[in-house]
């Protein structure tokens, strides 16, 4: 009887899951591209709203949408209105498929935007299988070189250059201006940072003190101390920091306590002002002097045209909210996004789209700094980055008063100094 | 010399952190027999009261004692609500043994959550009362800050009054008996639902006071997903165990051993090695005197 | 007759649902393979807790081992597939073993802690060694289904296959472990390891044998998971996988099999269906953040409280009770 009980429970839960399966089937599929039709166009995006990474990334999907929603208000991109469904990954690999496969499965998006984290793009990409279906993944945020790769990632474009081109271009800024001084690098011990030592290695630069640190580790009590420890022993004066903003607070805040001064230069991940004082406004001033990297125009430079629009978009939209880095990184994605499909064309489809990006994408104009590498065998995106000093409001002013950008490629070719001039602004930063 | 120094100083700050996590870890665990990871979830919710509190007062040494007050409360309601529910629902056997826990983990969720909607996912920062720039021996500054001193000044005052309570006051040895043999004390004239309960909120105050102090002692910024309090809570955990899960001196002492081995990692092997040298000792102690350096034999088995 | 011939009904069931992937849309196949994934890795679970007495916070990390190994002898051997998935058992019941030696010395809260730190140790692990990918991880490839299934046949419905089958053999298999002599000297352990000793019963052994075949299994749960992701990276296999398994395993009723299906499509639906109440009110992003954590966490909570057997003992037990009316 007991038996019968269980078996029959069994059978019923098993009965349930499958009717729950059987009551979505759905009807076949029309037969133009999903996400798009004559008056709307809908994006999905998978970032990390909740959990450990979220602070900071979480202002992206809303900064899209400000802008999305501007130009929805003036008229839409071809008459099309654009909707973005944000999911929460929550930076977990299996969690962002599981939330890509409902984008692109129930909520059928036309495209995926602004997908963030090495491994859950990773995974995204590979699962579900968007070279297969020919969705477009476009601006992923992410330094990983891999997605440069068109053969392995055909419907991929990157937005960020690679890490490995950073600590190129970092390296022979150190090699410029430091010569002769010790040196010395905090860096996260997995992908992210190992692909720095590459692009520092490339560059010729040799550290004095080299501190990897184990991921997470960071946020422990005694870490930033040791760190501090460590470089007052060896007696660096120049100290790079490549790792996560977590990290760069605590070798900032560490360095203040123990009345250690070097001059920093962090990199741009890590390097985030805004990140770092939502951690704790008194760590802004130790951030003065310190040197670091951006290819978008800073978010405290209002004379800059983008910024401008961009400034006034979010404070109407988002009113509670700080204009930082990520505000402006949203943005600048959805721009690009909406410059991309509108050149794309009435009869937009996911291949036309992708095709676009290839042929026109580096002409788009858009509000990076340095020109971006989209042809047909790369899909890589800012190509360089410019230097700049914080000062003591931990705004990043670019050394010189001009923005000077440096490129590089993926390879090993060198680093230069760019002479692009950034396209000017179409009309009240609408699609053109 | 000087990094040795170094390395001594910034290994028991670590550890004084650590310390404080452990002892209500073993709190929680002397007076009720519960892991309870709503401990975490608690002091989480304690520090953002105490966010509040010194946003309205001010003042970092008005708004501590009140959200150590306030945690308090919301520990025995908790303990009114949520557990004494689950002991009349439960019954024994391996069921005993995961359903507090999963039931604790839920209110976790649900803590962080609630957080997440009051306060947003945004990091808060709380601005330390004290400094933390260190000491200064003539032209050289060592990694002992007023901050520091507060935080193991702390822990030895929590040390010294919870051990008084437990060993030589009635409530004491009530919340131990209840602990230990529910039935037996009940039958000894013990309102064991009620003592449980102080037991709570004693260690709800415990992590009231671990959470705020700890967040002003690092960067001052906690956000509902905070990584330090989940680190902090596995870290109290190894602690606690290396000192022996039923003593509070045990616990404190644990913790500084725990903060002086992984600052000698840091600084004299490879910072990379922090998480697998924990585990490691962890293993170890586990392996070869699971009661802790000093605990008791009998503790080990629940 | 479904009673004398168990294997039959796994059979039938087994047949339904091959049928049935044909007539479901592709989400529902990929939340399919996911769901016979979790049964393979609640069920592990239920060895390990619910027969056996011993509770582990990071069975994540045995998963993790099981995708690693079956990752890394793909790419590095060129094994078929099938092969990986063997290998993935073999090397997570390995961890398992070695995981018990330690174990079976602990009990409570000393052994929730030390599976709790190995959860979280695991991602630094990763990072150590670079063969292991770091972060980012490594790629898992299956291939392509066979062409012989057709060419309409979707990559997803073939995880679905694999996934599905592999939890049909396997919880077949631990339902006749658990009803043989180990099953009961593993209950008998956990009912009382004195008495279970001095009837003849190697307590420690007993208790290591538990943890090598849950973490063989939950291996199997590992490799089969990073074939739907087609990636293994430590992120993949966080704190919250282990705790989402132990809640899937006190859902279903953590001293029996027979709720396991429960845990394993509680965990997959709720999300969606909180992520569907949540996106039909166009609501603040501090709700929209906040509330699929809120709903989930509450549901927890009370089915805790309420159904803390799970449903099958409570149904067992009432009817239990009116048996003796």
């Amino acid at each position: 009887m007991i038996r019968t009980n269980r078996r029959k429970l069994a059978l019923t839960s098993a009965v349930l899951a499958v009717v729950a399966m059987t009551a979505s089937s759905l009807p076949a599929q029309a037969a133009s591209d999903p996400g798009v039709t004559s008056t709307s166009i809908k994006l999905g995006i998978t970032v990390p709203m909740t959990g450990i990474a979220a602070p900071g990334y979480n202002k992206i999907p809303g900064a899209m949408k400000a802008y999305f929603d501007y130009v929805n208000a003036n008229g839409g991109v071809n008459g099309r209105k654009i909707t973005l469904v944000i999911k929460d990954d929550q930076y977990i690999p299996t969690t962002a498929v599981a939330k890509a496969n409902e984008l692109i499965l129930k909520d059928k998006v036309f495209a995926l935007v602004g997908t963030l984290g090495t491994a859950s793009t990773k995974a995204i990409s590979a699962s579900t299988q968007l070279a297969k279906r020919g969705i477009p993944s476009l601006f992923v945020n992410t330094g990983f070189s891999g997605f440069a790769d068109k053969k392995a990632y055909p419907t991929t474009f990157s937005i960020l250059p690679s890490y490995q081109m950073e600590a190129k271009i970092m390296g022979k800024f150190l090699k410029d201006k430091y010569d002769g001084k010790k040196l010395a690098l905090i860096y996260q011990d997995d992908d992210f940072g190992r692909d720095a030592l590459a692009g520092f290695k490339q560059a010729g630069v040799s550290f004095t003190t080299a501190i990897p640190y184990a991921s997470g580790s960071q946020s422990l009590p005694a870490t930033g101390a040791g760190w501090i420890s460590k470089l007052k022993a060896a007696g660096t004066e120049v100290t790079v920091l490549f790792g996560v903003s977590s990290a760069s607070t605590a070798a900032l805040a560490n360095a203040y306590a123990a009345g250690y001064k070097t001059q920093w230069v962090l990199g741009s991940v890590g390097g985030d002002a805004t990140t770092i004082a939502a951690s704790n406004k008194a760590y802004v001033p130790l951030l003065f002097g310190a040197k670091g990297f951006s290819f978008a125009p800073a978010p405290s430079d209002s004379a800059d045209e983008y910024v401008k629009l961009f400034q006034s978009i979010y404070a109407s939209a988002q009113p509670t909210q700080t204009f930082d880095n990520n505000v402006v990184a949203g943005m600048s994605n959805a721009f690009l996004a909406v410059q991309a499909i509108k050149a794309a064309g009435s009869n937009l489809t996911r291949a036309g789209l992708i095709k676009t990006i290839e042929t026109k994408g580096a002409s788009l104009a858009n509000p990076f700094l340095t020109p971006l590498g989209y042809s047909a065998t790369s899909h890589i995106g800012a190509t360089g980055y410019w230097i700049g000093t914080y000062d003591q409001t931990g705004a990043l002013k670019p050394d010189g008063g001009k923005y000077t950008v440096y490129t590089t490629d993926s390879g090993n070719g060198p680093v230069v100094e760019s002479s692009y001039k950034r396209p000017a602004m179409p009309a009240k930063g609408l699609p053109n | 010399m000087t990094q040795f120094i170094d390395m001594l100083l910034i290994g028991i700050g670590a550890g004084s952190i650590y310390a404080l996590m452990a002892i209500a870890m073993v709190l929680v665990w002397r007076s009720t027999r519960v892991i309870n990871f709503a401990q975490a979830g608690m002091a989480l919710l304690s520090t953002y009261i105490g966010f509040e509190l010194v946003q309205r007062t001010g003042n970092f040494w008005i708004a501590l004692p009140l959200a150590m007050i306030l945690g308090a409360l919301f520990s025995a309601l908790v303990e009114i609500l949520l557990i004494r529910t689950l002991i009349k629902h439960s019954t024994t056997g391996p069921v005993a043994g995961i359903v507090p826990i999963i039931a604790t983990l839920g209110l976790l969720g649900f803590i962080r959550a609630t957080i997440g909607f009051i306060w947003g996912n945004q990091d808060i920062q709380i601005q330390p009362p004290l400094s933390k720039v260190g000491f200064k021996i003539g032209e050289d500054t060592i990694a002992l800050s007023p901050m520091n001193l507060l935080v193991l000044l702390t822990v030895i005052g929590m040390v010294l009054i919870l051990g008084f309570i437990f060993q030589k006051t009635s409530l004491g040895l009530s919340l131990r008996a209840s602990a230990y043999s529910p039935e037996i004390a009940q039958l000894a004239g013990i309102r064991v639902g009620a003592i449980r309960t102080i037991g709570w909120a004693i260690a709800g105050a415990a992590g009231a006071a671990a959470g705020l102090l700890q967040t002003v002692n690092g960067t001052g910024a906690v956000s509902p997903d905070s990584l330090e309090f989940s680190l902090l809570l596995t870290f109290g955990f190894i602690a606690a165990v290396i000192g022996g899960l039923e003593s509070l001196p045990g616990a404190v002492l644990g913790a500084v051993v725990l903060g002086l081995v992984l600052a000698v990692v840091q600084i004299y092997v490879s910072g990379t090695l922090v998480f697998i040298v924990a585990f490691a000792l962890l293993l170890l102690v586990l392996l070869i005197r699971p009661q802790g350096f000093i605990g008791a034999k009998a503790g080990r088995r629940a | 007759m479904l009673k004398k011939h168990p294997l039959f009904g796994f059979i039938l069931f087994g047949v339904i649902l091959f049928l049935l992937s044909n007539r479901v849309d592709e989400l529902r196949v990929f939340q399919g393979a996911t769901v016979a994934i979790y049964v393979i890795a609640i069920a592990s679970i239920i060895l390990l807790t619910g027969y056996s007495g011993q509770v582990s916070l990071g069975h994540g990390a045995l998963l993790a081992i099981g995708g690693y190994a079956a990752a890394l002898s793909r790419n590095y051997w060129g094994a078929p597939v099938w092969l990986t998935f063997c290998i993935a058992v073999l090397a997570a019941a390995l961890g398992g073993y070695l995981l018990g030696l330690a174990a079976a010395r602990l009990s409570g809260p000393y052994l929730a802690g030390t599976t709790l730190a190995l959860a979280i140790g695991l991602p630094s692990i990763a990072n150590q060694f670079s063969i292991l990918g770091g972060e980012q991880g490594l790629l898992y490839d299956i291939g392509l289904p066979p062409t012989s299934l057709g060419a309409d046949f979707t990559q997803y419905k073939w995880y679905f296959w694999i996934s599905a089958l592999a939890a049909l053999v396997t919880i077949y298999w631990l339902r006749n472990v658990m009803n043989s002599r180990y099953g009961r000297s593993w209950k008998a352990v956990r009912s009382n390891d004195v008495a279970a000793e001095l009837a003849g019963i190697n307590v420690g052994r007993n208790k290591v044998l538990a943890f090598t075949v849950s973490a063989g299994v939950a291996g199997l749960a590992g490799a089969l998971l990073a074939m739907t992701i087609s990636t293994v990276s430590p992120g993949a296999f966080p704190l919250a996988l282990s705790f989402s398994l132990a809640t899937g395993a006190v859902l279903s009723g953590v001293t029996t099999l027979g709720g396991v299906m429960i845990g394993a499509v509680t965990l997959v639906a709720i999300p969606e269906i909180v992520d569907t109440v949540v996106h039909r009110f166009e609501s603040s992003e501090a709700v929209a953040n906040n509330l699929p954590g809120l709903l989930v966490s509450t549901l927890l909570i009370l089915t805790v409280l309420f159904v803390p057997n799970g449903p099958v003992e409570q149904m067992r037990a009432r009817h239990e009770k009116r048996a003796k009316r």
